[in-house]
């Protein structure tokens, strides 16, 4: 089995959930974030227009981290998932500069400054270090919640459908964008997104072959835009101008 | 405040073509000194055990282990960890460039030590008579392993950056030669440094190759720019930065005049004339070591990567 993700971008709303969870979920120091969200205008013919992108590490299958690393602190698990065994890494930041999305980040004194920078560390802080003991001086990355993963297939749960057994960021997006599941299993929820949808993978012309994919009207063609009568108010970013998004928002706005 | 939220905000980070910077700023900037002396060092030591200059042997091995090694320590995250990275053969030594390279450093450090030591005992005649053609064959063995060690270590760094796809400036074969060559060229210009203090240079001579070794790295940097620019609009923007964006002065004025124009104008010159002017072979000296610290930071500082977004096409 190999777990993959699918974010759908028809669905996500920018409200950094993910993001937080994902903090939250690993104890993760003040100025690290293992997801992101990318956002960018275009501008085709007039039509503007704003996407985001949550990104994560993609836990590609040909992964260029992994063939870099000079001890074997950032290996592939059975499943996929590529994981980083900080006793292991000595920071030499190979891995960071080989990653094609730039989804690793190295754990630096500034970037571990204290929740509460200057005061005494609070219990919670404490008890989340002993838990996720990020080491500074190492590179740290989205795991994909494996220890979550382990849980669940120990105690006989559903990867993708227990939340015990899935990760943070896929529980938590109130959107329903994350669908989490096995990409070797072809009636899997997210291997048939990734068929019906036309999933796509970043940056494929490098070989990597991630394990996370997007589905999106504008990425898959216009058949797969998700249908104006299922979008909420959150979803209104991904309409095709900003005048049509402002109309949504202020129906009755004279300045429409 | 807008800086201390960055983190947590929307950003458009990465759609647009991004620099490395853990290679050249801040802590990086040790990284960039080490690629340097691991130039130095070996183009010394390959142009000194040519010429059979033992000094200049001497020379290039401390580069090599007491400025390159060192600067690659304390770059580390864990310094104290960097052992694992030396035991060779293991599944990272088979993908790992930085691996391989910590392995063929460690063993040039060593046998270029019992080198210096058996030319030296060899050369002052302190080896006992019946002992000499043993220590002769120990020499000459040694002189070929840590010449092609000291030639590993020059060229894996190259081959450490050229691995890196997502960076399409870096990713051509053509970069470990241009480290190569380059690294060679230094060394003839080292050389004639070390053979101002310590004599038994052939200037004539190291004149000469220096002037083949210079214009061969100008057609070598030349056709490698223009390679890059084919080779990715990407890779296009990395050459643009080079040679009018944000690494310009460096090229122009390091690489292109201190680094090629000024040691090859004094090189030309000096067949005109036939006294060498210490102050000119000083000059070519240390004009050409700036020129090899420039390479090395203009390579790295526009080292940018493929934008993440597919919709961005034209990069």
């Amino acid at each position: 089995m190999k777990w993959g993700m699918v974010i759908d971008l028809t669905k996500c709303m920018r409200c950094h959930g993910c993001v937080a969870a994902c903090r939250v979920e690993h104890f993760l120091p003040l100025r690290i974030t293992w997801v992101k969200l990318i956002a960018y205008e275009t501008d085709e013919g007039g039509v503007l227009d704003v996407t985001t992108f949550p990104v994560r590490c993609n836990q590609c299958k040909e992964a260029p981290c992994v063939d870099v690393c000079p001890t074997g602190a950032s290996k592939q698990r059975a499943d996929g998932i590529v994981e980083i065994e900080a006793d292991k890494c000595i920071g030499c930041r190979y891995c960071v500069i080989a990653c094609p999305y730039q989804n690793r980040t190295f754990l630096s004194k500034d970037k571990d400054p204290g929740y509460f920078p200057g005061y005494p560390q609070t219990r919670f802080e404490i008890k989340g270090k002993k838990l996720y003991p990020h080491q500074r001086g190492t590179t740290t990355k989205c795991n994909f919640c494996a220890e979550k993963i382990d849980y669940g297939l120990a105690n006989g749960l559903t990867v993708g459908i227990d939340r015990d057994a899935t990760p943070a960021c896929v529980n938590t997006c109130q959107a329903r964008a994350l669908t989490f599941g096995d990409l070797d299993d072809p009636n899997s929820n997210i291997s048939r997104l990734i068929v019906e949808r036309k999933g796509l993978q970043l940056q494929q012309i490098l070989g990597t072959d991630p394990s996370v994919y997007y589905v999106d009207g504008k990425i898959g063609g216009k058949d797969n835009k998700a249908p104006e009568s299922a979008m909420t108010g959150s979803h209104i970013q991904h309409l095709s101008s900003v005048e049509a998004r402002a109309k949504k928002v202020f129906p009755g706005s004279k300045k429409n | 405040m807008q800086a201390r939220r960055q983190w947590i905000t929307t950003h458009e980070w990465m759609v647009q073509p991004t620099a490395q910077t853990e290679w050249i700023e801040g802590q990086g900037i040790l990284i960039w000194m080490a690629e340097v002396f691991s130039a130095l060092g070996m183009g010394l030591y390959l142009v000194s055990l040519f010429l059979n200059n033992w000094w200049g042997m001497l020379a290039g091995w401390f580069i090599i282990v007491l400025l390159k090694l060192p600067f690659h320590f304390f770059y580390l995250g864990r310094p104290w960890r960097f052992w694992r990275a030396i035991p060779p053969f293991t599944n990272a030594w088979k993908t790992s460039w930085i691996a391989r390279g910590m392995f063929f450093t460690s063993v040039f450090a060593g046998l270029a030590m019992i080198q210096l030591i058996t030319t030296y005992l060899l050369d002052h005649n302190m080896v006992a008579e019946s002992l000499v053609p043993g220590v002769l064959l120990l020499d000459w063995a040694m002189r070929i392993l840590a010449g092609f060690f000291a030639l590993l270590t020059g060229i894996y760094c190259g081959f450490v950056m050229s691995y890196c796809k997502a960076i399409p400036f870096w990713n051509t074969g053509l970069l470990p030669i241009v480290f190569v060559i380059m690294g060679l060229a230094d060394g003839l210009a080292l050389i004639m440094g070390v053979g101002l203090i310590t004599g038994g240079v052939d200037f004539h001579a190291i004149e000469v190759a220096s002037q083949w070794a210079l214009i061969i790295n100008a057609i070598l940097i030349t056709t490698y720019l223009i390679n890059a620019s084919y080779q990715s609009a990407t890779a296009e923007y990395s050459v643009m930065q080079l040679i009018m964006g944000k690494a310009a002065k460096a090229f122009w004025i390091g690489v292109i005049l201190l680094g090629i124009a000024v040691p090859l104008t004094i090189s030309l010159l000096s067949i005109f004339v036939l006294e060498f002017s210490p102050v000119l072979m000083i000059l070519a000296v240390i004009s050409h070591t700036i020129g090899a610290f420039a390479l090395k930071y203009c390579v790295l500082k526009v080292g940018i990567y493929r934008p993440i977004i597919s919709r961005v096409p034209v990069y």
